[in-house]
């Protein structure tokens, strides 16, 4: 049944921005504070307060217009959207309806049929309000208003995802982004980042789009998972039984796992917007948003297709060194040192982040430098030192006592490899003896067991005996009847 | 048109409580002012463009610094009703 529908959606991504001080006056805008302290009679909403719009969110709006494509409006203007809530405390939101600051623009995001575009409608700059408690009174809401006023940014999408999974990948490639600009931490847990899913359904072929039901204030990728698949089947439910989606509001509850509408009267959604009066429009200059381009840190995408051709590095690499910022950063550092890219990847991955991850530390905080880290690289490009050794010993010292060369360690563990003949060829002799029967099976034909006799040396040597010469030395000595 | 259901939604959209005095005498006056803005919209105003703000001036932007907060104890003091840590306000039955 569900596969003759299907599933449109857009979403409003709200994301709060990384400013000292809010959108409209100089609170603390910071998130997880005592309740009620990050306040000021603007944010109150006392009369006689006008509100003065802070210079880094226009720069930021117009940081992430610019990486997302958009077309920046150089002069842009807010409104009021006039709604009663007990968490509102002026009675409207300043936002910005006739004239966004930035219109159009797109994004590609990874599927399972690969690449797809998404395009956006437009972004606005507006506040957030406060937060209400609900279940701490029996007969009260208790309002925290700290986060009335937080500058937000507002991206709209067109109805351009088809499943939750779209909605992953977007929601995803917007937090990253917003991380790269450093315009946003991207936070869902802590509401740094949340959307309001737009969910319709049509039949398969059908080009004009049905009544959409508005999910609010999803705040984790889970619940919009759940709450876009719940409301999914409840609109086929209702088109199936002949009946008609109505469009509303619905409120997602992550214990039942079911949408209910939120607003109770359907011609309550009447926000009444008109021009803000206290704020005249907003101009950014072109050399302003020149200026702002040029400073533009490398973005994930260019990162990635950098990765892939100038260091050859596949698909899945470049999609974890990219991840963070800090870490596409660390590998770019750490490329400049050695020429040995994939190794390079290989000791991040598998070394490097893992261990960061364990310790909580960040990259940048990372003790072995950069050099060292490439001169690691060398020894066992170059065959002084097994794989295993240096992963497995030296680098654990390398952390312990990032002062000291790799070189050093190794010749101190005593983890060099030798090529040196005599050396070998004791071992392998000692190997020979100790395993007739497989030597005779070897020279009876099954050439397989030499994997097994590399092994063993390498084992009797403790890693240091050098693959090639091994492997040389192994096939003369089980050639020789 | 303004009739009596627009000044009941009206009232609804401004949580206003009118005496049956006071929505006839406001039906009478947004009617009256309604009429001006119909006499206004006679007037030919193509490749005008609307006058929104009063005067010319941009938004002067802020700097983006901490400033002027007022204390909890401050904040609270004309909340009608607070417990010392939140503002308390009538339970907001949204859900369900």
């Amino acid at each position: 049944m569900s596969s003759n529908y299907e599933t449109i959606i857009g979403l409003e991504i709200h994301v709060q921005l990384a400013t000292h001080s809010k959108a409209f006056c100089g609170d603390d805008a910071r998130f997880g504070g005592a309740p009620n302290t990050q306040v000021s009679a603007i944010s109150l909403g006392h009369p006689g307060t006008l509100p003065r719009l802070n210079r880094r969110q226009v720069e930021f709006a117009a940081r992430l217009g610019l990486a997302l494509d958009c077309a920046i409006n150089l002069v842009s203007t807010f409104d009021r959207k006039n709604y009663f809530y007990a968490d509102l405390p002026k009675g409207y939101q300043i936002t910005q309806d006739r004239q966004p600051i930035c219109v159009g623009g797109h994004i590609k995001i990874d599927t399972a049929e690969g690449t797809k575009t998404i395009c956006l409608h437009h972004i606005h700059m507006e506040e957030d309000a406060g937060k209400s408690m609900h279940d701490a009174d029996p007969h009260h809401s208790l309002i925290d208003l700290n986060r009335a006023g937080v500058p937000l940014l507002e991206i709209v999408t067109e109805p351009d995802l088809r499943s939750a999974d779209e909605v992953d990948a977007l929601m995803s490639a917007m937090r990253q982004l917003v991380r790269y600009l450093d315009i946003s931490d991207g936070n869902m847990e802590e509401g740094s980042m949340r959307c309001d899913c737009n969910v319709s359904v049509r039949k398969q072929g059908d080009t004009h789009l049905n009544n959409r039901c508005e999910i609010k204030n999803v705040n984790s990728m889970r619940f919009a998972r759940r709450a876009i698949e719940y409301e999914v089947q409840r609109q086929i439910g209702i088109m199936e039984a002949g009946g008609t989606v109505k469009q509303q509001t619905l409120n997602f509850d992550p214990e039942t796992g079911i949408t209910t509408p939120l607003r109770s009267k359907e011609d309550a959604h009447d926000y009444r917007y008109f021009p803000e009066p206290d704020l005249p429009p907003v101009v950014i200059t072109p050399q302003q948003l020149e200026q702002i381009r040029t400073e533009l840190p490398p973005l994930p995408w260019a990162l990635r297709a950098r990765l892939r051709t100038q260091y050859a590095l596949p698909e899945y690499d470049t999609q974890l060194l990219t991840e963070e910022k800090a870490v596409a950063q660390f590998f770019l550092a750490l490329a400049q040192c050695t020429t040995q890219y994939k190794a390079a990847a290989n000791l991040m991955i598998n070394k490097i982040l893992p261990w960061c991850q364990e310790q909580k530390v960040a990259i940048e905080q990372f003790p072995v430098a950069h050099a060292a880290l490439a001169s690691f690289i060398e020894l066992i490009d170059t065959g002084q030192v097994s794989n295993s050794n240096a992963y497995q010993r030296i680098f654990p010292q390398l952390i312990e006592q990032p002062e000291r060369t790799p070189l050093a360690i190794a010749q101190d563990l005593n983890l060099l490899q030798t090529a040196d003949e005599d050396f070998l060829e004791s071992i392998v002799d000692a190997v020979i003896a100790k395993n007739p029967d497989k030597v005779a099976a070897y020279r009876k034909g099954k050439k397989g067991l030499l994997g097994f006799f590399v092994g063993e040396v390498m084992r009797q040597s403790k890693g240091k005996a050098e693959p090639k010469t091994t492997n040389a030395l192994l096939i003369k000595l089980l050639e020789k009847q | 048109m303004i009739d009596e259901n627009l000044i009941s939604r009206l009232e609804e959209l401004a949580r206003l409580e009118l005496s049956p005095e006071e929505k006839k005498a406001l039906l009478h006056e947004l009617q009256n002012i309604l009429a001006l803005v119909e006499k206004m919209e006679e007037l030919d105003t193509t490749g005008v463009e609307p006058l929104i703000y009063i005067n010319e001036n941009l938004s002067a932007l802020r700097e983006d610094v901490i400033a002027h907060q007022v204390s909890r104890e401050d904040a609270l003091r004309n909340a009608p009703d607070s417990d010392g840590t939140f503002f308390k306000v009538p339970k907001v039955i949204d859900l369900k």
